[in-house]
């Protein structure tokens, strides 16, 4: 049985939809991203779990347990929050114990607990201070066991590295990931940082306008992205109009050139346009007999540090395909005639 | 590097400002100690703080001040907090609700007062301790505007709905929360709001005169009429009150900005 469960949950803030039919079950233990633009319903889901907003109608569970109407500090249920939301007036060890504290457990308790707490982000030197005297980065290694300490049933995180710098985010995220697999604790991790969801996730759930368009591993999400929305969202995509020729052997053509694609299409599809979907890393340059060939004008050259996009006009359709960027690579020249190959496996149609 | 330009304007508008505060302060300072012909001397202030009625004045209004302070924290914090929390839609309209005694005259308001509590249901103005009651409720409305824009203003530097979420996350209830989170990060703000509605309360004058009780707003006043020394010594001391009590606020306020800043 799943330990938390939403069932057909939706949110309305007076007539507008912030969140529709929303299902999800997730198992103890796992790492579930709810992952999407801002305004997509993925805070207001995690603010519904955490009990700060009611859902207009659905339920939610947690351990078997209707929790859908449960006040806040009833749930148990821990939360990090992207301003950290430290509690200024107290020190750091006052913080972590707080929950505990307002719990009713003795200072002995506390203490150990907050000592545990603080070996666990390797602040233990830190606990007098205040959170003034804390970079951003720690802070929210503290709001992180500060939410922890109480042992709670479900962790949820709003956006925690939002408000921090890149090189911080990528370690707090490692930082992340490790507790929660060392205290094996269900957690629902808010973001818009497709990198974020693609590195920390067992699962991730992609919200659009307030529903959820696919629920998978990050591999299914990038590899197999079911919609346009799920596949412009997630990494970097070309989608080429395409005329689709023969249903049954997947044959289509971009302009004049034809492409064959591994899955067989539906039927109804003869003769329609549709598009392919082809990721630019799966791009490669040249002629390659026996996989598929489009050939195009070179139209610019982008340089992103350990890649090249080389970006190609197949008869009016822009297509972009990426390189490492290899001291013997031999650079493409704007306005080439630039042919591009790929496998019938790497591309679908949506 | 580059040196400042030297603001002649600035420095002349600056100057005449101080000198339209200091110099009449000073011409009340230098006549408060003159009492005695060809002495400079505190004999002006010794009278006053003989004079009985004026300890019985100073400690009833400091009493009220006290009593308005603690009233006026108990009805605008949660207020305040409701309205931040669940209502910010009514905020607004709390905004205007709290100018009204900047708009509306305070003998309006006292004429008001006693038409409305002077007659049955609500017979306050027959006893001293009804009257005292009713003059404290005023104080709480006169004061309205500095208790709770300092309220407003402290909530503000602090992250409220978060902290709050982030206590009840943590199992705390509305009770621990306010006790624990919100009361300790809005220290300063209270006091800045307290000291100010105990200095409007201490020399406040048409509530108390009208209402025929012994504050020191009309102590103050009844002594302007027939003395000449002593109402310039206890300008000079209501004075140095309100600067104590800003003192205070700076005092306190010291060094814990950039903590409640840091709460967000």
């Amino acid at each position: 049985m799943s330990f938390l469960t939403l069932t057909h949950v939706n949110k309305f803030f007076g007539d507008a939809p912030a969140v529709e039919d929303f299902n999800l079950s997730a198992e103890q233990g796992e790492f579930v991203s709810f992952l999407g633009p801002s305004g997509c319903g993925k805070t207001t889901t995690l603010r519904m779990i955490a009990g700060f907003e009611l859902p207009t109608s659905g339920t939610i569970t947690i351990a078997g347990q209707d929790l859908t109407y449960v006040p806040p500090n009833k749930r148990n249920v821990g939360m990090v929050f992207q301003s950290y939301a430290l509690f200024p007036n107290m020190t750091i060890a006052d913080n972590i114990g707080y929950g505990l504290k307002v719990a009713g457990k003795n200072h002995l308790e506390i203490n150990e607990r907050v000592d545990e707490m603080l070996n666990l982000i390797h602040l233990e030197n830190f606990r007098e201070r205040y959170p003034y005297q804390l970079s951003g980065g720690q802070q929210q290694r503290v709001a992180l066991v500060r939410a922890l300490a109480i042992r709670p049933q479900i962790l949820l995180l709003d956006e925690p590295l939002s408000a921090l710098d890149a090189k911080i985010r990528v370690e707090l995220r490692q930082e992340i990931r490790r507790i929660q697999q060392q205290l094996g604790i269900t957690t629902i991790y808010v973001t818009h940082d497709q990198e974020e969801a693609l590195s920390l996730s067992d699962r991730i759930v992609v919200m659009s306008q307030g529903r959820m368009e696919q629920v998978g591993t990050p591999s299914e999400i990038y590899s197999y992205p079911e919609t346009e929305f799920v596949a412009r969202f997630v990494g970097q995509i070309n989608l080429l109009p395409v005329d689709v020729i023969n249903p049954p052997e997947g044959l289509v053509k971009v302009g004049r050139q034809s492409v064959r694609t591994s899955r067989a299409l539906n039927r109804a599809d003869g003769g329609h346009t549709i598009r392919l979907a082809i990721r630019p890393e799966e791009l490669n340059p040249g002629f390659l007999e026996g996989a598929n060939n489009l050939t195009g004008t070179v139209q610019s050259i982008t340089y992103l540090g350990s890649i090249i996009r080389v970006r190609v006009d197949i008869e009016g359709q822009p297509i972009s395909m990426d390189m490492f960027n290899e001291r013997k690579l031999k650079m493409p020249v704007v306005g080439d005639q630039f042919p591009v190959n790929f496998d019938a496996d790497a591309c679908w149609l949506i | 590097m580059k040196l400042p330009r030297f603001n002649f304007w600035g420095l002349f508008w600056g100057t005449l400002a101080l000198l339209y505060f200091f110099v009449p302060m000073y011409g009340t300072l230098d006549f408060s100690l003159r009492m005695q012909k060809g002495l400079i001397s505190l004999r002006a202030y010794q009278i006053v703080l003989a004079d009985p009625q004026f300890v019985e004045s100073f400690l009833y209004s400091v009493t009220m001040g006290v009593i308005t302070v603690i009233v006026s924290i108990l009805i605008f914090m949660p207020t305040t907090y409701w309205i931040y929390l669940k209502l910010p839609k009514l905020r607004p309209l709390v905004e205007i609700i709290t100018i009204l005694p900047f708009i509306i005259p305070v003998i309006v308001y006292v004429f008001g007062l006693i038409r409305t509590f002077s007659r049955p249901p609500f017979l306050l103005t027959l006893s001293p301790l009804g009257t005292d009651f009713l003059i404290a409720g005023g104080y709480v409305i006169l004061s309205m505007p500095y208790m709770f824009r300092a309220i407003d203003v402290g909530m503000r530097a602090i992250d409220v709905r978060t902290l709050t979420e982030a206590s009840q996350s943590l199992g705390g209830n509305w009770l621990q929360t306010l006790v624990n989170v919100i009361l300790p990060n809005l220290r300063v703000a209270l006091l800045s709001g307290s000291l100010i509605t105990f200095a409007t309360v201490i020399g406040e004058l048409i509530l108390a005169d009208f209402l025929f009780r012994p504050a020191f707003g009309p102590y103050m006043t009844s002594i302007g009429t027939t003395k000449a020394y002593e109402p310039a010594a206890l300008t000079i001391m209501s004075f140095a009150l309100t600067w104590i009590c800003l003192g205070i606020i700076q005092l306190i306020s010291r060094g814990d900005t950039s903590q409640q800043l840091t709460g967000r």
